[in-house]
């Protein structure tokens, strides 16, 4: 379908929606995590790294070629790919 | 008395550095069974007692996904420790101290490491140590890592706790939320029958309510234990109903909320607007237009380093080992035993031993980079590459190694912290073509493609890598499916490395090298000397000997006859002079003579040490095809034969296998042209050239070699790092047959289109 991560006209709307993801955000760009999908065990596993509900999230930057992604989170900086960044929803709270 | 402390914590978080603080070089490295993670234990000594220590590998959490959490977790309840040293980096302490609230729960008596220290202050924390020592109820000690501040208040701490009663930690426990408080009550209640231990109660508690599967199977085996799992299932439906999430992910958010509240309580974080250096670092390092030019960058000066700087010693050692080879030979009449001491022993150790430069400088280049955090930025930078083939961002290091040479490269793969990603990593690693294909593509690529073996050579570097991605790509989608584990990397501050540090992990991981590299080897040189080496009698089609005499027979004849000649000439010349002898002598008749005469005399001498040689090298050539290892190549010759191979080059590919370069060797060899050869020998290259291979053949030759089981000490290497023969095995069978299969497809379709004629 659309892919609305690589065409930043539909982010302004996507902001008014729900369903806004952590991949849609730019670099800069501040976060609160509302909720973690994809495998139990990835789910956990983000969990335990600190992405538990309601913590903020930044994205500081993508890596040169693009994927994958760099948070900082709860003070330190994480890295984790485009693909499970698409499985947590957030909202943005710039 | 002999106490066992055990040392956890997040990876990151400096518990090796401390680790090394405590014990010194009092180390010994192995792997935990049945796993290859490496196993580092130590000791020191401390108030008149021995602390064995062992640092566990770094994990952030206990739930037993991977096998460095199964490690711990294992380690921890079934060893139990009399002291559980937790690490924890200050400047990162909220997702440092989940761990934490695992380890409290587990109850072994534990001292809290407050690491980094110095870069917390620098990111504007105060740490309330006394609040958070209560609030976590166990000591807890300031200690910065890399000056090694603290360590002597820790050692003291440690002493208290297993020597004071008073000092161990007070049981507290993580509190939860209400609703799961209740729940973990109601499950506790039916443990009580069972255990007075409250904190085992509670522990198991909770892991039941995680859905812990281990937990769950040691309760099943109990008397009560379908009422208690009855219990813990409604338990968890029910707050899974409550919450709308698992059990797991309510118990993790819960710690997660315990953690806040205790960091509300003693960490004040001043707004002074510190710089993040890492940061700025990295904004350059993993920038978008420059990361992968850096990068680039200094992978080739790692290259560099590690085979240029190698390539000094590596000539000692090559002398050292020549001229013990020498000396033994000297010394030692000429027997079986001084021929097994002097070509299968120190020769074939020797082959080995010249790339210990190489691994030792390649090591302490990635202790270097896994120090001072620029390995999680690597993983950043390849990470989109590498993913494709299935592999973690990280597994381009070894990949790029392999060029210079496999065993490093596959040693390297510690890196990597997935099992799967290792295997994968490995199972690959042979197709980069090492340095030592080069010499076997410059000579047998020269003497058939003149014109284009810049050519030739580049695309076999090309193919290697290309069967590498497809391979990889194949073995992640069939023998390796599924493994995988989501790519959640943390990117470290950047850190200035110690050189305590960066020598201790070289000779670590050095030192397995020698240990275990060395067996494999010396049973694998001294088959093929056994095979070069018997039956020592050999019946061959001519006497060399004889003909031998008959070349010096001839030669001396040439040499009589022409002294006779000499002489006649002289007489002859000089009666025109009349006797006067000094006109004569300084005669240009005379001068001329005279030299002719010595230009027949060297040449005559030139040729008869050439055909003696010749002779010695055929001779050399017809025993080889007489010995063992004749018979293999000759045994192997059918199979090889579709393929346009001949017993030759079976022989060559076979002893290839110590080392790829000694193929070249082998050739010379056989060819009769001595062993001595350099890739540019025009002996080899015109013997090539009449022995019957066509180009079609000698491509397929060339892949072959590129592709075919690495050698000896790849083996080897493959033997250790994935810690079972299955990969080992499959690695030479898959290698084999695809290297067949290739230079097979490229006899058959070659002479179809009649390509390379």
């Amino acid at each position: 379908m659309f892919n609305f991560k690589k065409n930043p006209r539909h982010r302004l709307s996507l902001e008014n929606r729900e369903g806004l993801r952590l991949s849609d955000l730019r670099p800069g760009d501040k976060g609160r995590i509302l909720e973690i999908g994809g495998s139990e065990q990835f789910r956990l596993r983000l969990i335990e790294m600190g992405l538990t509900r309601d913590t903020e999230v930044c994205v500081d930057k993508y890596a040169p070629l693009r994927d994958p992604m760099e948070l900082i989170i709860k003070g330190y900086h994480l890295s984790i790919r485009g693909v499970d960044a698409q499985k947590i929803s957030v909202e943005l709270i710039n | 008395m002999n106490f066992n402390v055990a040392l956890a914590g997040n990876p990151n978080c400096g518990k090796t550095t401390i680790f090394n603080h405590l014990t010194g070089a009092r180390q010994h490295v192995g792997n935990w069974p049945g796993v290859t993670v490496e196993r580092k234990s130590g000791h020191y000594s401390f108030g008149d007692h021995k602390f064995n220590t062992v640092d566990l590998p770094g994990t952030y959490s206990l739930t037993a996904f991977s096998a460095e959490e199964t490690i711990v977790r294992k380690y921890l309840v079934e060893d139990r420790p009399e002291v559980v040293v937790n690490i924890v980096d200050a400047s990162n302490l909220e997702r440092n101290l989940f761990l934490t609230t695992q380890l409290i729960e587990l109850g072994r008596p534990l001292v809290i490491v407050l690491n980094m220290m110095d870069m917390a202050e620098e990111k504007g924390l105060e740490i309330d140590v006394d609040t958070l020592a209560t609030l976590l109820g166990a000591p807890v000690v300031p200690v910065i890592g890399r000056t090694g501040e603290g360590i002597d208040l820790l050692k003291e701490k440690i002493l208290r706790v297993v020597t004071e009663q008073s000092q161990k930690s007070r049981p507290i426990k993580i509190s939860y939320p209400r609703d799961i408080e209740a729940e973990l009550e109601k499950i506790s209640m039916l443990l009580e029958e069972e255990s007075d231990d409250d904190h085992m109660r509670r522990w198991t508690s909770v892991k039941l309510l995680e859905s812990d599967k281990q937990t769950r199977d040691e309760i099943r085996k109990r008397n009560q234990g379908q009422g208690i799992l009855a219990q813990a299932n409604a338990s968890v439906e029910r707050l899974e109903l409550l919450f709308k999430d698992t059990g797991r992910a309510i118990v993790s958010h819960a710690r997660y909320g315990f953690i806040q509240g205790a960091i509300r309580e003693c960490v004040k974080e001043n707004l002074k607007l510190s710089t993040d250096y890492s940061r700025q670092i990295d904004r350059l390092i993993t920038n978008r237009w420059l990361g992968l030019p850096i990068f680039g960058f200094l992978m080739w000066l790692m290259f560099k380093i590690t085979y240029d700087l190698g390539s000094i010693p590596m000539d000692w050692i090559d002398a050292g080992v020549v001229l013990l080879m020498n000396t033994v030979s000297n010394i030692l009449p000429q027997s079986m035993f001084a021929s097994l001491l002097v070509d299968g022993v120190i020769g074939g150790v020797g082959a080995i031993a010249v790339f210990l430069p190489n691994i030792f400088i390649l090591f302490f280049i990635i202790a270097m980079l896994e120090d001072s955090g620029y390995m999680a930025r690597v993983a950043f930078i390849m990470d989109r590459i590498m993913h494709n083939i299935g592999l973690h961002g990280k597994a381009f290091i070894p990949m790029i190694m392999g060029f210079g040479c496999n065993v490093p490269a596959i040693m390297g793969t510690r890196i990597l912290e997935s099992r799967r990603d290792r295997i994968l990593t490995v199972l690959i690693n042979p197709f980069m073509s090492c340095s030592a294909r080069l010499p076997v593509y410059v000579l047998v690529g020269g003497a058939f493609f003149p014109e284009n073996a810049a050519t030739v050579i580049f695309s076999m570097y090309v193919l290697g890598i290309v069967v590498a991605i497809v391979s990889g790509k194949l073995f992640s989608r069939t023998i390796l499916k599924g493994m995988s584990k989501p790519f959640v990397l943390e990117l470290p501050p950047y850190q200035r490395p110690t050189l305590r540090s960066l020598t201790l992990h070289t000779w670590e991981r050095g030192y397995l090298f020698i240990q275990r590299m060395g067996t494999v080897i010396l049973v694998g040189s001294i088959l093929i000397w056994v095979l070069g080496y018997f039956p020592q009698s050999v019946e061959l089609s001519r006497d060399y000997d004889s003909e031998r005499d008959q070349l010096v027979n001839t030669y001396s004849g040439k040499i009589l006859d022409l002294n006779a000649r000499y002489d006649a000439s002289i007489d002859h010349a000089r009666s025109e002079y009349h006797s006067k002898l000094v006109e004569f002598e300084a005669s240009a008749a005379f001068l001329d003579l005279e030299t002719q005469y010595n230009d027949l005399m060297s040449k005559f001498s030139f040729a008869q040490e050439n055909d003696l040689l010749v002779l010695r090298q055929q001779e050399i050539s017809e025993i080889t095809e007489h010995r063992w290892i004749g018979k293999v190549g000759k045994l192997f010759e059918p199979i090889v034969a579709p393929l346009g191979f001949t017993w030759r080059e079976s022989v060559a590919l076979i002893t290839g296998f110590i080392a790829k370069e000694i193929v070249v060797s082998t050739y010379g060899v056989l060819f009769g042209v001595g062993e001595n050869v350099d890739e540019g020998n025009d002996g080899v290259i015109s013997s090539l050239r009449t022995s019957g291979m066509t180009p079609v053949v000698a491509l397929g030759f060339m892949v072959f070699t590129l592709l075919y089981t690495p050698c000896l000490a790849t083996v080897a290497a493959i033997k250790r790092e994935t810690g079972t023969w299955v990969y080992t095995i499959f690695s030479i069978g898959y290698s084999l047959s695809l290297a067949y299969l290739l230079a097979f497809s490229i006899k058959y379709f070659g002479g179809m289109f009649n390509w390379l004629t």
